[in-house]
């Protein structure tokens, strides 16, 4: 039976204010899922409701482990969070950045041992990034730090891994390069991934399915792997508003109306 | 650093406190030399019964409170600015400092036969429960962030800083007023072996906690719903974090009174160094506050007539270290 992610009538509440409204979504192993919607849709909320940072009503279920019943150390095993940008300033070398990914897995006094060194050290060179193990993770480019978090991440070893705009400071190149490592990783390690993105079209790229969100709810969803290029540009413009969407080959690029 | 640099740093930082602690036991009024140590540790018995006395009774005491009073406070502060992520933050930012002497005030004012000993319980149960304000604070908020934390330490070194205003002025200024004025100034001239040997297990304890949770220390670093996502149980971590931390401190400013700048100056000096922010920096800030203290308590004891209170010198010594080494990062040289 396939691994499947599922996020169950989830509710978050500021105050009165609604943010989050019956949020339910499924992913399933291997996929890799995008969260779009405008500034303050619900998706950086929803990600951290998922992973226990605020509270919220509703669950979410891990091959049908509930993450919710979880400790931090048990949930970091199931749910792995790559943020927008490490908060870590500098003063540690990358490879001990990466080797934080094993803490949910290590006794609390325990200290990482040489495998676990040499498994991290497989895994940034998997992703291309060992030549980057004794520098300062802070006089890495973001394009780097992003890769190393992304190593970190899979150190964690988690079914599922929750991006949050991972690529938001990152330069056009920069952008396709991780997007493409990180779909790599989903694909060929079985995992579950849930992404949130600003650019339609990069969501598009990469992307296996789009789930639209909007006040807090989630409109619809596309699936780029077989839904037609009318219910694609149906689905974004209730989101976007007026769009044309342009072909090029196997792939679509999201245009405002007036500018089409 | 190249772990060979590192090395090299490390035992040239540990042949200076092993020298600074010599000259600590033969400085002072009643100076005792080599050949005399050399001769009391040989069991000598020419050797005068005074020497001995000075040696185990004063020297020894104060220099092993030296070293342990400027490791304490360099470690804690090098703990403190990781994990509030605040490169000012010293021992003062969760209330301690200012507990200790609005406990030490107290006892001064409140039990005039406390003597150093009622200062010393005094001090350290005031640290102890400033924590313990800033901890109950912060949960009233209901926001457990790095920065509630830090605003709570503000307000509890505030409300401390006022009840000791009050107290000063309403203090005797012949006997009470001088005793807060010198305790806020720092002395290791009360250390006693049977101080030191009272306050050894709860620092041994604070300092074995901090080595064994080094790597959480290290992670708290990072931002808190980073750690939370990375699994770590931030809030229990956090206060077992500061309660060691606290043990520490308040068992060497129980017995010293209030040491300035060292726990904020030795992690900085200790990165400026290594040029990283690990547990090496950890351990390195403990070394380079031991040898700050030291020094400053020979001078202390050495340039005037009188004792000098010892924060005039770890000011004096700390602040051209500091500015030495910004200069060398300024100028891209290796340090």
């Amino acid at each position: 039976m396939k691994a499947k992610f599922e996020v169950r009538d989830i509710c978050v509440k500021y105050g009165e204010r609604r943010i989050l409204d019956h949020v339910g979504l499924e992913i399933f192993e291997g996929e890799f899922c995008g969260l779009l919607g405008l500034n303050g849709s619900g998706k950086t909320t929803l990600l951290h409701a998922i992973c226990g940072f605020i509270p919220m009503q509703g669950g979410c279920f891990v091959n049908g482990t509930d993450c919710g019943k979880l400790t931090e150390r048990k949930r970091a095993r199931e749910v792995a969070l790559i943020p927008q940008t490490c908060s870590l300033e500098g003063g540690r070398t990358a490879l001990e950045v990466v080797l934080m990914g094993y803490n949910a897995w290590l006794h609390i006094l325990e200290s990482p041992s040489r495998e676990h060194r040499e498994k991290a050290l497989d895994i940034m060179d998997k992703l291309g990034c060992r030549g980057l193990a004794d520098k300062d993770f802070g006089q890495l480019s973001l394009g780097q730090r992003q890769m190393v978090i992304l190593a970190r991440c899979m150190v964690q070893d988690t079914p599922v891994m929750l991006m949050d705009e991972p690529d938001s400071a990152l330069d056009f190149l920069n952008k396709h390069i991780v997007l493409q490592k990180i779909r790599n990783v989903i694909q060929n390690e079985g995992k579950m991934g849930l992404i949130t993105m600003h650019d339609p079209n990069f969501a598009m790229k990469y992307c296996d399915r789009l789930f639209l969100l909007k006040d807090g709810a989630i409109l619809t969803q596309i699936d780029m792997r077989k839904d037609p290029e009318c219910k694609i540009k149906r689905d974004l413009s209730t989101v976007y508003g007026r769009i044309e969407l342009l072909k090029n080959g196997k792939e679509y690029l999201m245009v405002r109306g007036e500018d089409a | 650093m190249s772990k060979q640099k590192e090395r090299i740093v490390f035992s040239g930082i540990i042949a200076a406190i092993f020298i600074a602690a010599i000259i600590s036991v033969c400085i002072g009024k009643y100076e005792i030399s080599l050949g005399e140590i050399r001769q009391i540790l040989q069991g000598d018995p020419d050797v005068s019964e005074m020497s001995r006395q000075v040696l185990f009774t004063l020297r020894v005491p104060r220099t092993v409170m030296g070293i342990l009073a400027g490791a304490g406070l360099g470690l804690a502060g090098c703990v403190y600015q990781i994990i509030f992520k605040n490169p000012l933050a010293s021992p003062d930012i969760i209330g301690i400092a200012g507990g200790a002497n609005l406990g030490a005030a107290l006892a001064i004012v409140s039990v005039s036969s406390a003597g150093m000993f009622g200062i010393a319980l005094g001090s350290f149960a005031g640290g102890f429960l400033a924590v313990f304000c800033v901890m109950l604070l912060v949960k009233a908020t209901g926001l457990r962030s790095t920065a509630t934390y830090v605003l709570a330490g503000i307000v509890i070194n505030a409300v401390s800083k006022a009840v000791i205003m009050g107290l000063k002025y309403f203090a005797d200024p012949e006997n009470e007023l001088a005793a807060m004025e010198y305790w806020e100034m720092g002395t290791l001239g009360n250390t006693t072996a049977s101080k030191v040997m009272s306050v050894l297990p709860m620092f041994l304890i604070g300092l074995a906690g901090l080595i064994l949770l080094h790597r959480q220390i290290e992670m708290m670093a990072l931002g808190d719903n980073e750690c939370r996502a990375l699994g770590m149980r931030l809030g229990i971590v956090r206060t077992v974090i500061l309660l060691l931390s606290t043990l520490l401190v308040a068992a060497v400013i129980c017995i010293t009174g209030l040491i300035s700048f060292v726990g904020l100056i030795a992690p900085h000096i200790s990165r400026l160094i290594l040029k990283r922010n690990n547990f090496h920096t950890m351990i390195l800030s403990g070394l380079i506050g031991a040898i700050v203290v030291l020094c400053a308590d020979v001078l202390a004891r050495s340039l005037y007539s009188a004792e000098l209170p010892i924060s005039i010198l770890t000011t004096v010594i700390g602040v051209p270290m500091l500015v030495y080494f910004l200069c060398q990062r300024g100028r891209g040289r290796s340090v």
